[in-house]
């Protein structure tokens, strides 16, 4: 039904409805400027084209009795919660909750998506979001770790087209000036072709081709040892060297070099009586053909000891190109899936990587319409988490009152009828725990005309590494799903530092609540819920603080208050993004 | 691990009717608080199974420790020695072990077909191929969840100096993942802060639960199950910290075991095993030796046969070898033809492990492979064979089923049966 050429038609509608949108993102700009340094007054965003509307219509389509099993539209309170963790990466301040909740604007949420996308803590949070995608929390090879975390928050503040990006990355060798840090996709992995093959598929094709390196795909039959090799021939030329002279070290190129294969289980051609061979290719699109040369001119740089060789044609060069290319519709499926997931907390195919015909994807017909707008768009990753964060099915509640009676079939994630719980990322963690104690705040208060989103990131970072390390996984194995141990929670109760900022200190959670008179247990339930829980508390809520801290005083009430905090900030409706 | 395709997140009601109720609440967990240790501990030690894993990570060579085939083209330069079992020989790179072989039995036939690290050490650890569309639980927490008793406040499965995934356990629960002893050290953050009194961190954890509760009341999912249990493990841990103090090894301990880090957790396994801990993996690495295969195995055994034995033979003497289950086992064994850099590559057509204690007969031996020990020649087992033995030799049927979301799930390979011959 929405074929490519309803494009047009949606976005003559957008056009026309525009003007009207404008002058609420002005006056709603006005309002929270003040205190709001952080956040960049005017939105700029060209609105091009909006499909949140036809996301609606593919997701409703794709149940049946979907109006009924649908959770509500979510409330403001779990609006502003949920979207400032997914654009910018933490809970929204006391303030920013309070300004949001008590504005009454009917367009306000389209405007704090629009303040949200233009904001330094976007460009951060997303970037780490890629980070975490294409490095998989790797350590330091080489390449300064720092240099490749700026060069990606650069890219995405200035909104760089991901195939763009992408090119950027698969193109850098690390001997140039200005692009060492895009080299570190290539570098961190030591150059090792296996797993670059590996995980180029995986990240950038939905395909984790692991099993096809000995043989074709035992389980899956749309994977051949051919996608295998047709990948790797693209990288096995490709080397780490490292120039001693200028004490640098490259991923380095050679002008011959083949890739050769056999299953380890059969003869693959009766024909064939040893290793076979392919040109590069990216899954089943054009083999890259390559020019030839005469024996002894292959090279602008011969090969020679201690001399970094430099082929007059680069087979590696080809495979930014390749991917990227509109020949492999794989990329933009993969990607628009895989920030799907981010902000949807469940891929449309699912698991990411296992895109083949034996795990279709939960709406396919959503997933082209994803696919071809994402192209459309230029891959532009602004514009398209705008749309999916605008779209009803991302604002949806995450509760249910069916859940205690339908089936888990009948409820299944994979509908997208209720917002999916999704975990705090270690970093989303983190800087949610220093948003709802208040440190974060004893900060910008003490940087005061200094305040910036990067000096205040200095002053967090410390935090961040400690439940990066606790929370995100092994390098190379990261978390995916939700994993909780023993020790992040013993690290949570008992360890200094989360006890430390608990304490009351001019301007955090525990002082302003300490602040409020004894007799007005209300605001203080308040101040309390809207600080760590970015809500209001109900009836039932406000009379539990009311009761605890009944005729307490000195330590004891101020031990009372932070040991509110402290359950309410672990308690699972912190823990994760509802 | 990386999570599989069967996380699904609405598993948890399927879940809970396995496990026959949800989790109890931090409170009832330090009610054990209460209970004398001591007490709990001797209950354990009279009644209780227990298993201890040695996990030889990347594949260490059948041909250098259990099936010896010295003087063939395949065998390497090593003799094989008599031990302690009449008849039975082993490598001479072992001869610590060889004076515990009548506690020992050997599974020489083995054929897992699979010659991927990741791929074999999922077979061996859960007895079954890796397959799409459903997650087997690995075995420490298999043998947590049937072993340890319901309300002990101890961890049922610990992994020392060997790593481990919270998802190891999955629908078992994280109840029954793996505590990991990181670096072979005590988790940090055990003790309460001192800022905190019992009763304030008893508090403040009711409340937590309070509020997360009444989150959850339509919000229906594992997650936020597994994150509450989490907090339950925790505290259960922190009323035991005492089990992780190893600072009172004697210096002839630490002597008889070695002053190096696998020697220091075989005697850590041995100090939970005693505190009755259910289920101990102890890790030993570096045996993927695809080059100078024999140097490396003359240094890793080295350091791997004394304390190894020394194990065994202080669980006997102690009365606890009785009751205490031995698997030492890796992902596959190393391939007979010695390659051109003197390595040996990855091989699980033909392979050991060793096994021993509890309702394992001693000096048994099953299974044998041919003269170059290319080939198994009789007896041939894989994993589904192997997890049937483990099941039996604790005193379990493992032809029961599993119940996870509401499937029966064979608890261990159907198509497969116990190595009876090596069974007590």
């Amino acid at each position: 039904m929405f074929r490519p050429n309803m494009r047009v038609y949606v976005s003559l509608l957008i056009v026309f409805s525009c003007p009207t949108l404008v002058p609420h993102l002005v006056c709603a700009n006005s309002a929270t400027k003040a205190d709001e340094p952080l956040v960049a007054s005017k939105p700029t965003l060209p609105v091009v084209r909006r499909i949140s509307s036809l996301i609606d219509e593919q997701i409703r389509k794709g149940t049946k009795d979907y109006a009924k099993l649908a959770s509500p539209v979510c409330s403001d309170a779990e609006f502003v919660r949920r979207v400032y963790l997914d654009l910018t990466g933490r809970i929204p301040t006391v303030t920013q909750t309070r300004a949001f909740l008590d504005d009454s604007h009917p367009d306000k949420r389209a405007t704090l998506v629009d303040q949200l996308l233009e904001s330094p803590e976007y460009a951060r949070h997303i970037s780490q979001r890629l980070d975490v995608m294409l490095m998989e929390r790797l350590r330091k090879k080489y390449i300064n770790v720092t240099l490749w975390e700026e060069y990606l928050r650069d890219a995405v503040a200035e909104n760089k087209h991901l195939d763009q990006l992408v090119r950027e990355i698969l193109a850098a060798d690390g001997s140039g000036k200005g692009q060492q840090a895009e080299a570190r996709f290539y570098l961190a992995r030591d150059g090792d072709v296996n797993e670059l093959t590996r995980d180029i598929s995986r990240i950038f094709l939905g395909a984790d081709l692991t099993c096809a390196q000995c043989h074709d795909h035992p389980e899956v039959a749309d994977w051949k040892q051919d996608h295998y090799y047709g990948i790797s021939a693209f990288l096995v030329r490709s080397f780490v060297f490292t120039d001693k002279k200028k004490k640098q070290t490259v991923f380095a190129e050679k002008a011959e070099g083949e890739v050769k294969f056999e299953s380890v289980f059969e003869v693959r051609d009766k024909t064939s009586k040893g290793p076979e061979t392919t040109l590069p290719v990216v899954f089943n699109g054009p083999k890259v053909d390559e020019p030839a040369f005469k024996k002894g001119e292959e090279y602008k740089v011969k090969p020679a000891k201690d001399v970094r060789p430099i082929p007059k044609y680069s087979r590696r060069a080809q495979l930014g190109d390749a991917l990227t290319s509109s020949q492999n519709r794989r990329f933009a499926r993969t990607m628009a899936n895989r920030l799907w997931a981010m902000v949807m907390g469940r891929g449309i195919v699912h698991p990411l990587d296992a895109d083949h015909s034996d795990n279709p994807p939960s709406h396919p017909e959503l997933l082209e319409l994803l696919t071809d707008e994402f192209t459309a768009s230029g891959y532009d990753l602004k514009w398209y988490l705008r749309e999916l964060v605008l779209s009803k099915t991302y604002q949806r509640s995450s509760s249910n009152e069916l859940f205690a009676s339908k089936s888990d079939q009948e409820l299944s994630d994979a509908q997208f009828a209720h917002a999916i719980l999704k975990p705090l990322t270690p970093e989303q963690f983190s800087r949610s725990v220093l948003e709802a104690t208040g440190q974060a705040e004893v900060y910008r208060q003490s940087l005061k005309d200094k305040l910036s989103e990067a000096a205040l990131r200095k002053n967090l970072v410390g935090y961040e590494r400690q439940f990066v390390s606790l929370f995100g996984g092994l390098p190379g194995e990261p978390v995916e799903g939700f994993e909780t141990t023993a020790d992040q929670i013993l690290y949570l109760s008992n360890n200094g530092s989360i006890q430390g900022i608990l304490s009351p200190r001019s301007g955090n959670t525990a002082d302003r609540v300490l602040k409020i008179p004894a007799d007005q247990p209300e605001q203080i339930a308040e101040e309390l819920y809207l600080s760590v829980l970015s809500r209001r508390p109900d009836a039932t809520e406000t009379q539990e603080v009311a009761e605890l801290l009944a005729g307490k005083t000195g330590t004891a009430r101020n031990d009372m208050v932070i040991d509110l905090v402290w359950a309410l900030m672990m308690s699972s409706e912190f823990r994760f993004n509802h | 691990m990386r999570c599989n395709y069967a996380c699904g997140s609405h598993d948890s009601l399927s879940r809970r009717s396995f496990l026959g109720g949800t989790a109890a609440g931090a409170l009832s967990m330090l009610g054990f608080q209460g209970m004398t240790q001591a007490t709990a501990a001797k209950q354990l030690a009279a009644q209780q199974k227990q298993v201890v894993v040695f996990w030889l990570s990347g594949g260490v060579s059948q041909l250098e420790t259990w099936d010896p085939k010295p003087g063939t083209e395949t065998g390497g330069p090593f003799l094989s020695i008599p031990t302690s079992a009449p008849g039975v020989h082993i490598s001479e790179l072992l001869p610590y072990t060889a004076q515990q072989m009548h506690h020992l039995a050997l599974v020489r036939g083995i054929n897992t077909k699979e010659n991927n690290h990741a791929k074999g050490a999922y077979i061996m650890q859960t007895g079954r191929k890796e397959q799409p569309g459903f997650a087997f639980p690995y075995l420490g927490s298999t043998f947590s969840h049937h072993l340890a008793p319901p309300n002990s406040p101890l961890p049922g499965y610990i992994s020392v100096g060997a790593g481990g995934s919270s998802a190891e356990s999955t629908f078992l629960g994280p109840r029954h993942a793996p505590l990991v002893l990181s670096g072979g050290r005590a988790p940090n953050n055990l003790g309460r802060h001192d800022a905190l009194s019992e009763e304030r961190d008893l508090l403040r954890r009711k409340l937590r639960s309070q509020v997360s509760q009444r989150f959850e009341q339509k919000r229906k999912t594992a997650h936020t199950e597994v994150y509450n249990e989490s907090f339950d493990q925790a505290a259960a841990l922190m009323s035991r910290s005492d089990i992780f103090d190893f600072s009172k090894f004697s210096d002839k301990d630490l002597e008889r075991y070695g002053k190096h880090d696998f020697g220091r957790h075989c005697l850590m396994a041995r100090q939970l095993i005693e505190k009755g801990v259910t289920f101990v993996k102890v890790g030993h690495t570096n045996y993927d030796t695809h080059s100078e295969n024999f140097n490396f195995h003359i240094e890793q055994l080295g350091e791997f046969d004394r304390p190894f034995a020394t194990f065994i033979s202080d669980l006997y003497d102690r009365g606890l070898l009785e009751h205490t289950l031995i698997i030492c086992m890796c992902e596959f064994g190393r391939t007979p033809r010695i390659n051109s850099r003197i390595g040996r590559d990855h091989w699980g057509s033909a392979w050991s492990i060793a096994l021993g204690g509890a309702g394992i007969k001693g000096g048994a031996v099953s299974g044998k492979t041919n003269e170059t020990g290319t080939k198994v020649i009789d007896r041939e087992v894989n994993g589904g064979h192997l997890f049937h033995t483990y099941y039996q030799a604790v005193g379990l049927d493992s032809t029961e089923e599993f119940y996870p979301n509401g499937q029966p799930i064979a608890k261990a390979d159907p198509k497969t049966e116990p190595i009876k011959e090596i069974l007590a």
